[in-house]
């Protein structure tokens, strides 16, 4: 055995050890990232909703889906604000869909969207547009 | 001396070990893409990966329930694995009569399969009232024939004058095995914790029968439970193929270096 072995504290060597620092690692970027959900699970679901020229639409409707099993069904609906802003604050799911409609300027198509977790708040990168078409 | 070129066997090293991984690769591409394992041409590099189907795996059943149960149930029988393993190979170290009838007994064991003590397994596990519990799911797995071996191989190859000097010295036999044996058998054990553990977390059919609640089930019950439930399932199925791996394979990368040797060691002084 080596000097340098030998000298080596025994707090030290369990610390060092591949398994504990492996499991460490492990526990504490679990931690990590449970932390980061319970700060960003309230469940708030914002975006914007426009029409074809990228005008906002006030008093848009825009509905949520939620998967339930194998298929999608509207958990809430939200109203979008003067400046074509909506938020939804009650979603409970993972793997939702959004799509908005005014009647006089169109809907839009439905726009699925992944969550990293459930009721992660999500602002919607980009805005539901509205078309006559869709 | 004469020294050949090391490179024309790394390379084949190389190509052997590129081709073992390919279907890891595989299996890891397509949990992060979920494209059609039948699609021609094939891609080779995935494209818009996601982790999203892990997420799904985890919402869609239980998961951290089964992975609980299949860590409960592999640490128990990683743990009788060690100990009754070490015992028995210690046992047969040792001279005594019918030593050569009980070493072929265990090896005519070997050849038994599973499959076929299964229903002695079950009444007694219920008549010791452990169906669906941790303890019934890790019972039939607490001690294997083989790893008995790789204990008895490493623990042959201990000095006998170490065991002579212990025992003069007024150690009892149980620790002369722990405090003597057991330190010098690191490949047998880490032998034994990652066979116990491989073996109790791949283990389908045991839990299959022994367990009555979903509560109870371990991950590869899980995986057929999840197979049932789903209907397109290539990316989500792949995904927890790979959740449920890792830690097995967790484990074989931390420990091969003792595995190896304790393997080794049981090929060369059995």
């Amino acid at each position: 055995m080596s000097s340098a072995a030998i000298e080596t504290p025994l707090w030290r060597k369990l610390i060092l050890n591949r398994f504990v620092l492996t499991l460490g690692i492990l526990a504490a970027l679990t931690l990590a990232w449970n932390a980061y959900v319970s700060t960003h699970d309230h469940g708030r679901v914002s975006g914007r909703v426009v029409d074809a020229e990228g005008r906002p639409v006030a008093a848009a409707t825009v509905v949520l889906w939620v998967l339930n099993f194998t298929t999608y069904v509207e958990k809430t609906r939200a109203t979008t604000d003067a400046e074509g802003r909506f938020l939804i604050t009650d979603n409970d799911s993972h793997n939702i869909r959004l799509a908005a409609e005014k009647p006089g300027v169109g809907r839009s198509p439905r726009v699925p969207v992944r969550l990293y977790f459930r009721a992660e708040d999500v602002e919607l990168l980009q805005p539901l547009v509205l078309s006559a078409s869709g | 001396m004469l020294r050949y070129p090391r490179w024309p066997i790394h390379a084949m090293l190389l190509a052997v070990s590129f081709l073992m991984l390919v279907p890891f690769y595989w299996v890891v591409k397509t949990s992060v893409t979920g494209e059609n394992i039948f699609a021609y041409p094939p891609s080779v590099l995935p494209k818009s990966p996601h982790p999203f189907y892990y997420v799904d795996v985890w919402y869609y059943i239980p998961f951290a329930r089964y992975f609980l149960n299949s860590v409960v149930v592999s640490a128990l029988a990683v743990i009788a694995n060690v100990v009754f393993n070490a015992l028995a190979g210690y046992a047969l170290t040792r001279e005594f009569r019918a030593k050569r009838f009980v070493l072929l007994l265990f090896l005519s064991c070997m050849m038994v399969p599973f499959q076929a003590t299964i229903i002695p397994a079950y009444l007694i596990t219920g008549r010791l009232g452990l169906l669906d519990s941790y303890w019934g799911l890790a019972l039939p797995q607490f001690s294997t024939i083989v790893c008995i071996f790789v204990f008895k191989a490493s623990f042959d190859a201990v000095p006998r004058s170490l065991v002579d000097a212990a025992r003069i010295d007024g150690l009892a036999e149980w620790r002369i095995v722990w405090k003597v044996m057991m330190p010098l058998a690191k490949g047998a054990i880490a032998t034994n914790v990652i066979l116990g553990f491989i073996w109790s977390w791949n283990n389908f059919l045991w839990p299959l029968i022994v367990t009555r609640s979903a509560e109870m089930q371990t991950l590869p019950l899980g995986l057929a439970r999840f197979l049932s439930y789903q209907e397109d399932t290539t990316g989500a199925l792949y995904a927890f193929c790979i959740m449920v791996l890792a830690p097995g394979i967790l484990l074989f990368l931390l420990a091969q270096k003792e595995f190896i040797r304790g393997l080794a060691s049981g090929a060369t002084k059995g």
